[in-house]
């Protein structure tokens, strides 16, 4: 069975049609990228599947696992195992980024009928996967992407990725602002992610991450709709040509 | 190892333990009670000073501070608004009936009863189960306890006693030790110094006696809780706490009222008094009763506290948190005479629904080289609106005083208010003033951001206001620090979508 | 009745008896004396006039001591219309001022103004017009003045004040949209006590910029409301002030947003000598549905001696919550360590200081016409 189902999608927002018939198959173990040029709709794709507010389902479905997730409130969501990793990640002065996963993890936990994890074993896998994105310990005790860089931001999202172990992750151009040393820490997250059963949806503008993170198939979208899918050499073709190619 | 252990703790703090919606606080005691009827006259006043045995002189103050209040006109100034009190319709005494208890035995079972509701057991706990309790466990705290006027019962008075501290109603305070009271009393906070300081020093009825003798340190946390069930019924409790030479004291504070449709009056004076060496720290935690969803009912409360750094290098420093009351308007205050004293104030005032808090400090520097600090958080939720007022002078004596403030608002929701009004003002060159405030709020983004990960709104919320008040809870008590991040926890419930 | 109190009723009837002025005839002054009749006049113990002692601007006021310049000292650049307010076409440009800038009720000494009106101009920039040079309003021949600037759609101008003295001036100006007036007021030192309004409206996507140099007079007040009326207005006030000898000043700003998206912008260097006292409030409002607003306020004030003041109340007063507003405010001494440095440097201690006042003050206007008028260059 798929993963992610995606059937006939049609999304408004702010009354303007945005994205007009989607249809998209993800199945565990797999990694996708959506392409497309800016304003094709990629990042609305993103942000309904999370359930962002404003974003107005007016047609077609979407199911995880087989159930139906659009009646559903974002973070019943994500304790069915959707995360999102934003593109503009969201700065939380005040609240630290132990604090911020601990909460998380511990709804998670309690959303599995568990005890939520001891303090002693959430820091340590915690730490651990910063160690393995390159943080320094004392990230953990900042302010969740209070006065971080855009690449902190990003390695952060790939963090909380890691921490929650979800099983779709759909990452929100991920590898924009980011140096081609981050870009491979980021990478090397991905990968060390994917499989796994859980799959991975990258969406991304440019090719330069599909270098590291190699998807099974990449689907293009151009005003609201697939228009091209194809295995990892379409992102190739359009690195090379640009996204003009498709129109002719 | 350390540095995870820190960790730990700060997410030890988080754990809260999930509580009910309603104002947990707001039950009503049924007991008989010895009420005055309503009404302020002068015979009034010499009934409450009958009833408590007074001294003559002590007749006198009161009438003094009688007549001196019915000259004064109701304070207008503050960023709050709500209808005239009829001063003639409140009641002015209340006390549960029977003779005072001269022991935790003889107190009414029903008072006991209330307190342990309140999660204030005042049975001494450890020394029931026959232990000595170590230093720094919660049943370490000894407890005066106010229940509408009177003071029901002061717990671990006898240990207290070896350390030759004083702590005990301030009507057996009047009685017992009026040497102090009379040097003491009014000095900090003068009978004229404002009308609800003027009412109070006519009427109060009980409140709370500290002393702690030269170069003590207090061997446990001090508290009073209070507590206002009659009808009504004003609480007009006064609080005096004198810190000797070298001495040092810790003092906890907590209220709660029942739910009554109607505003019930709380006009309290604080009075806190540092010698040289001596450090005061005061710890409020106030959850009076806010009234409704529309406004209706709660407390007013309208209290004036103060402290005098009097000796040199002395140090007075408040914390409050606040999520109580219809009305706040409140300043403790720190006079800072001796050398190198030193000020502080970190306050959360929270307000929802419709209600209104005008609340900060006054810092007044007046020896060389003192210092104050002021952190202030204010959020606000609902339709309700929250405004910080502070003074911070430096009088001409003040050589290299310096005085750091820092003011911030976090608004949820757009129908409230947030307000800053501070006041700032020097008269020498040496002394340094600097003042910051900010303003933010909690966003749709950063909520959809919890979402995302899993964690409901209300949860969320509560994080982010957890750390926006952070610098603020790590001044309180451990396990004060813990209630009250408890408090915003359960007052925000609702306060989203 | 905020800023009023009763027995300032005497007092009314004093100003009252001094009875109207018979200039710009077509000005309906009912409303100005009912205000005075009704609420008297704000006393020294109001809030609002905490430190100016405005008995003593009274006693100006009734002494008729007032010494009004002769002759009205006016600039005008081509494409700019201007007339006197004693005509009637004043009148019609105060129509097309629209809604009041500012409420009497808040600044009762404006109704005094008018009732003792002795001298005006009402200018307009017309729509889409640039300015090719400043409009320079130095004095006005009568004690108590008025000036009304309208900046209609997308034009622009800078107006220049630097009177030498009156005893009330209000100055109104309305920029429409997408107009811009850059305001420069130069306060020079005097020994008269006067005390004036600014009351500002910038409409949608307009702009105004207030530049004001001021040193101390006997008495100086200066009231200056600006409203962002229309969706994505922009404000910004810029202050510096040196005082010294007895000297006072008196800044009570307002910036008031009132529509979405607009911006403002506030930055006050002082510095307070001799036995001067100086004063700054600036408030902040933000209006409900002022959403997107984005405000900040930053005063820092040096007292370079034993015997000046400094009163600065920074207020917030906000009703939208997706807003930006802060507001700093500092008051400390001329930094040592500095003056060490420069001293090290060979510099004398008298030049280091000024230098570092320069520095200082630079950092609300940095030109050298200000500078100059602050008497910071050397």
């Amino acid at each position: 069975m798929s993963l992610l189902h995606i059937e006939n999608l049609h999304v408004d927002v702010a009354g303007q049609p945005i994205l007009t018939g989607i249809d998209l198959t993800v199945a565990a173990g797999e990694v996708h990228a959506v392409m497309g040029p800016n304003g094709s709709g990629k990042s609305t794709l993103a942000n309904v599947l999370a359930g962002r507010p404003g974003y107005d389902i007016t047609e077609g479905s979407v199911t995880v696992d087989g159930e139906d997730i659009t009646p559903l409130s974002p973070e019943e969501r994500s304790l069915r195992g959707l995360f999102l990793a934003f593109q503009y990640p969201i700065e939380i002065p005040g609240v630290s980024n132990m604090e911020f996963l601990k909460a998380a993890v511990d709804a998670h936990a309690a959303g599995r009928g568990e005890d939520p994890p001891s303090a002693v074993d959430f820091v340590k896998r915690a730490r651990a996967c910063a160690a393995r994105l390159e943080l320094n310990p004392d990230f953990l005790k900042r302010g969740v992407n209070d006065g971080f860089s855009g690449g902190e931001k990003k390695r952060n999202e790939i963090l909380q990725m890691l921490v929650l172990e979800p099983r779709l992750a759909v990452l929100d151009e991920t590898d924009s602002g980011l140096d081609i040393d981050a870009l491979q820490v980021v990478a090397n997250g991905i990968n060390a992610f994917r499989g796994n059963g859980n799959a991975v949806v990258l969406v991304t503008h440019y090719q330069r991450l599909l270098n590291y993170v190699v998807p099974e198939r990449v689907h293009v979208l151009a005003d609201g709709r697939i228009v091209h899918s194809g295995d990892s050499s379409v992102a190739l073709q359009l690195e090379e040509r640009g996204y003009g190619w498709l129109d002719g | 190892m350390s540095e995870q252990s820190n960790e730990l703790a700060d997410l030890v703090g988080q754990d809260h333990a999930a509580t009910g919606h309603e104002y947990a606080a707001g039950f009503v005691t049924e007991i008989e009670a010895d009420t005055l009827p309503p009404g302020l006259d002068e015979q009034v006043v010499r009934a409450i000073s009958a009833k408590k045995d007074e001294p003559s002189w002590m007749t006198q103050w009161r009438l003094d501070a009688l007549r001196r209040w019915q000259r004064m006109p109701t304070p207008r100034w503050a960023h709050v608004q709500f209808p005239d009190i009829d001063f003639q319709s409140i009641s002015y005494f209340s006390a549960p009936k029977g003779t005072a208890p001269t022991s935790l035995d003889e107190v009414d079972p029903e008072v006991l009863r209330t307190y342990e509701k309140l999660g204030i057991p005042l049975h001494e706990r450890a020394a029931l189960a026959g232990v000595e309790a170590p230093a720094d466990t919660t049943s370490n705290v000894a407890v005066d306890a106010i229940f509408d006027s009177v003071s029901v019962a002061t717990t671990f008075k006898e240990r207290l006693a070896e350390a030759g501290v004083i702590f005990c109603s301030m009507s057996e305070a009047i009685r017992e030790h009026p040497d102090l009271v009379r040097k003491y009393l009014g000095s900090v906070v003068p009978k004229p110094d404002n009308f609800y300081a003027a009412l109070n020093s006519a009427v109060f009825s009980d409140g709370s006696f500290v002393y702690v003798p030269k170069n003590t340190r207090c061997p446990m946390e001090l508290s009073t809780i209070f507590r206002i069930n009659e009808k009504n019924t004003g609480q007009f409790e006064r609080t005096l706490i004198i810190a000797d030479e070298g001495a040092y004291v810790s003092y906890l504070e907590g209220c709660t009222a029942p739910m009554r449709d109607d505003n019930q009056l709380h006009a309290a004076v604080v009075e806190l008094v540092a010698l040289t060496d001596a450090e005061i720290k005061y710890s409020t935690v106030q959850n009076w009763y806010p009234g409704d969803d529309e406004g209706n009912g709660g407390i007013y409360n309208f209290v004036t506290k103060r402290g005098a750094c009097l000796g040199d290098r002395s140090k007075i420093s408040w914390t409050q948190v606040e999520t109580g009351s219809a009305i706040t308007w409140k300043y403790p205050s720190v006079i800072l005479r001796g050398a190198d004293s030193v000020g502080e104030f970190y306050s959360v005032a929270l307000t929802r629904n419709l209600q209104q808090a005008d609340t900060g400090t006054k810092m007044t520097h007046i020896g060389p080289r003192t210092k104050s600090t002021i952190v202030s958080k204010g959020i606000s939720a609902g339709r309700s609106q929250n405004s910080y007022r502070g003074r911070v002078r430096m009088n001409p004596g003040a050589k290299g005083a310096r005085n750091y403030t820092q003011c911030d608002s976090l608004l949820i929701g757009d129908s409230c208010g947030a307000h800053t009004f501070p006041y700032i003002e020097s008269k020498l060159p040496t002394a340094v003033i600097e003042h910051e405030a900010t303003t933010s709020r909690v966003s749709e983004e950063q909520l959809f951001l919890c979402q995302q990960r899993g964690i409901d709104p209300e949860k969320a919320v509560a994080m982010i206001v957890n750390g926006f008040c952070r610098d603020v809870f790590r001044t309180l008590p451990m396990e004060f620090a813990v209630e009250a991040a408890k408090l915003l926890e359960v007052s925000l419930e609702g306060a989203v979508g | 009745m905020a800023g009023l109190t009763a027995d300032g009723a005497s007092l009314a009837e004093r100003v009252l008896e001094l009875g109207t002025t018979g200039y710009a005839p077509w000005l309906d002054r009912t409303p100005h004396r009912k205000l005075i009749e009704a609420r008297g006049l704000p006393k020294l113990r109001a809030e609002a006039w905490r430190h100016t002692n405005v008995t003593r601007w009274y006693d100006a006021v009734l002494s008729g001591a007032e010494t009004p310049a002769k002759r009205t000292r006016l600039e005008l650049p081509e494409g700019v219309e201007a007339v006197d307010f004693e005509s009637v076409r004043a009148c019609e440009l105060v129509a097309q001022r629209g809604e009041e800038t500012f409420s009497l009720a808040a600044h009762p000494l404006a109704a005094l103004n008018a009732l003792r009106l002795g001298a005006g101009v009402a200018i307009r920039i017309p729509a889409g017009v640039a300015a090719p040079g400043p409009v320079r309003i130095g004095d006005l021949p009568a004690a108590y003045q008025r000036i009304l600037v309208i900046v209609e759609a997308d034009a622009r101008v800078e107006v220049i004040e630097e009177p030498s003295t009156y005893t009330h001036r209000l100055l109104e100006a309305v920029v429409q949209p997408g107009g811009r007036l850059s305001h420069r007021r130069q306060q020079a030192a005097s020994s008269g006590r006067e005390c004036s309004l600014v009351a500002v409206r910038t409409e949608a996507d307009a702009r105004y910029d207030l530049a004001q140099t001021a040193l101390g007079a006997d008495l100086r007040r200066n009231d200056i409301l600006a409203t962002l009326a229309g969706d994505g207005a922009a404000v910004e006030i810029r202050g510096a002030w040196r005082l010294d000898g007895s000297r006072h000043l008196d800044n009570q700003v307002a910036v008031r947003h009132a529509a979405p998206g607009g911006t403002s912008r506030q930055t006050y260097r002082g510095v307070a000598d001799g036995r001067s006292r100086a004063v700054l409030n600036g408030r902040i409002e933000i209006a409900p549905g002022a959403q997107h607003s984005d405000a900040m306020l930053s005063t820092k004030n040096l007292l370079a001696s034993d015997t000046a003041e400094v009163y600065a109340k920074p207020e917030l007063t906000i009703y939208a919550n997706d807003v930006k507003c802060s507001h700093g405010a500092t008051i400390g001494a001329i930094d040592d360590d500095a003056v060490h440095y420069f001293r090290s440097r060979g510099i004398d201690e008298r030049r280091a200081r000024s230098l570092f006042v320069r520095g200082f003050l630079r950092e609300a206007i940095d030109d050298v016409e200000a500078a100059q008028r602050l008497g910071v260059i050397q």
